[in-house]
C-alpha cells in the first residue's frame, strides 16, 4: 500500500514535470539558429558542366574580365600605340625572307628587331 | 518554402509532442514516432542542401527537448544553455553526413547531450554536494500554483542526489516519455539496463522524497 502510494506520488511529480519544462531562453534559440547558419552547408554541385566550370573560373564577372583582357591584348598585338614596338609586325615578317620588310620593321636604331635586321643583312 | 510532405510530416510530428492524450492506441503511437523520424531526418536533409528555413524548424523541434532534459539533468540553466548549444552543433556539422535510415535525429542529439552532461557531472564531483543538488525552479510560479511548483522543486532536488545515470534514465523515461529502446540507444546500454536503471532511480526518489508527501500535498491523493 505504501509502496503503491509512493508510486503515485512519484507519478503525480513526472506529471507536473511534464506539464511545465523548462522555457528554452530566447538566447539559446538565437545562438542555436546562429550556429545553423554559420554552418550551413554549401549547396551541393548542380547544373551542366558548363555550368560548373564557369563558377570555377569565378562565375560570369570573372569570366568577362577574361574576354576583355584577351580583347585588349589582341588589339594591342595588332596595332600598338605610338612608341611600342610593333611584335605582331615583326613576328609575320620573319616569316619571310624579304628584308626590305624586316627593315620597315626597326623603328629603333638598336636593339633586338635591329639586331634581327642586321642578322639578316649579313646573309 | 516547405515541401508538402515535410510540412504534413512536421504536422504530424508536432501533434505528436507532449502527452498523448489516446495513450491507448499503440498504433497511433508508432505512426506518431515513424512521422517524428521522418520530419526531422527530412529537415536536417534539407538543412545539408542548404535550407535555412529547415534548420529553423529543426532548430524549434530539438532544442526544447535537449534543453528540457539538460536541466533535469543538471539542475544548472546556465550549464544546460552551454550543453544544448554545443550539441546543436554538433547536429548541424553532422548534417551532410548523415545517413538517413540508421539513427533518429533526436535519438542522436540526445546521446550527445546525455554524453556532454556526464563529462560535466563528472567534473562536478568535486564542487560540494550541496552546492550541485541546489533545487532550480523550471517553471515561473504563478499566483495559484505554488504547490506545483513545490512539487517541482523536490523532485528537482531529489534528481540531483541519484547517481548520473540513474538520474538520466529516470527523466527520460518519465518525464521525456521516452522508450526503453530509444534510451538505450542513448545511453549505450541495453532495455535491461535501462529498465534497472529507472527501477534503481526512482527507489532513490522515493528514498529522497520520503518525509515530504504531506508537505508536497500527497496525502491527501490516495
Amino acid at each position: 500500500m505504501d509502496k503503491d502510494k509512493a508510486d503515485q506520488s512519484l507519478d503525480a511529480l513526472f506529471d507536473a514535470a511534464r506539464a511545465a519544462p523548462p522555457k528554452v531562453p530566447d538566447a539559446l534559440m538565437a545562438a542555436v539558429v546562429a550556429d545553423a547558419a554559420a554552418q550551413m552547408p554549401a549547396p551541393r554541385g548542380g547544373g551542366s558542366l558548363v555550368q560548373r566550370a564557369l563558377a570555377a573560373l569565378g562565375g560570369l564577372p570573372a569570366l568577362g574580365g577574361m574576354v576583355t583582357a584577351t580583347c585588349v591584348g589582341f588589339w594591342l598585338g595588332l596595332a600598338p600605340p605610338e612608341g611600342l614596338p610593333d611584335v605582331g609586325e615583326a613576328i609575320w615578317a620573319l616569316g619571310t625572307e624579304n628584308t626590305t620588310e624586316l627593315a620597315m620593321v626597326d623603328v629603333y636604331d638598336g636593339g633586338w628587331i635591329s639586331g634581327i635586321e642586321e642578322g639578316f643583312e649579313d646573309e | 518554402m516547405e515541401s508538402g510532405a515535410a510540412s504534413n510530416a512536421v504536422g504530424r510530428a508536432r501533434l505528436s509532442c507532449g502527452p498523448d492524450p489516446d495513450k491507448g492506441s499503440l498504433m497511433d503511437a508508432r505512426l506518431s514516432d515513424q512521422a517524428d523520424r521522418d520530419a526531422d531526418a527530412d529537415l536536417l536533409s534539407r538543412y545539408a542542401a542548404g535550407d535555412a528555413a529547415a534548420a529553423r524548424l529543426l532548430a524549434a523541434r530539438l532544442t526544447p527537448r535537449l534543453y528540457a532534459y539538460a536541466v533535469r539533468v543538471l539542475a544548472d540553466e546556465a550549464a544546460a544553455q552551454d550543453v544544448v548549444q554545443e550539441a546543436m552543433l554538433r547536429v548541424w556539422k553532422i548534417a551532410p553526413d548523415w545517413r538517413a535510415g540508421e539513427a533518429q535525429v533526436s535519438t542522436w542529439a540526445y546521446r550527445v547531450v546525455a554524453n556532454l552532461c556526464t563529462d560535466l557531472l563528472r567534473k562536478q564531483r568535486t564542487v560540494a554536494l550541496d552546492a550541485v543538488a541546489e533545487p532550480i525552479d523550471p517553471a515561473p510560479t504563478a499566483e495559484g500554483r505554488m504547490q506545483d511548483a513545490a512539487r517541482l522543486d523536490a523532485l528537482q532536488a531529489a534528481l540531483s542526489t541519484l547517481p548520473d545515470r540513474q538520474r538520466q534514465a529516470v527523466v527520460l523515461r518519465h518525464i521525456e516519455g521516452l522508450s526503453n529502446t530509444e534510451i538505450g540507444g542513448i545511453l549505450g546500454v541495453g532495455v535491461e539496463a535501462v529498465e534497472s536503471l529507472t527501477a534503481r532511480g526512482k527507489r532513490g526518489l522515493t528514498t529522497a522524497l520520503s518525509g515530504q508527501r504531506a508537505a508536497l500535498g500527497f496525502e491527501d491523493d490516495g
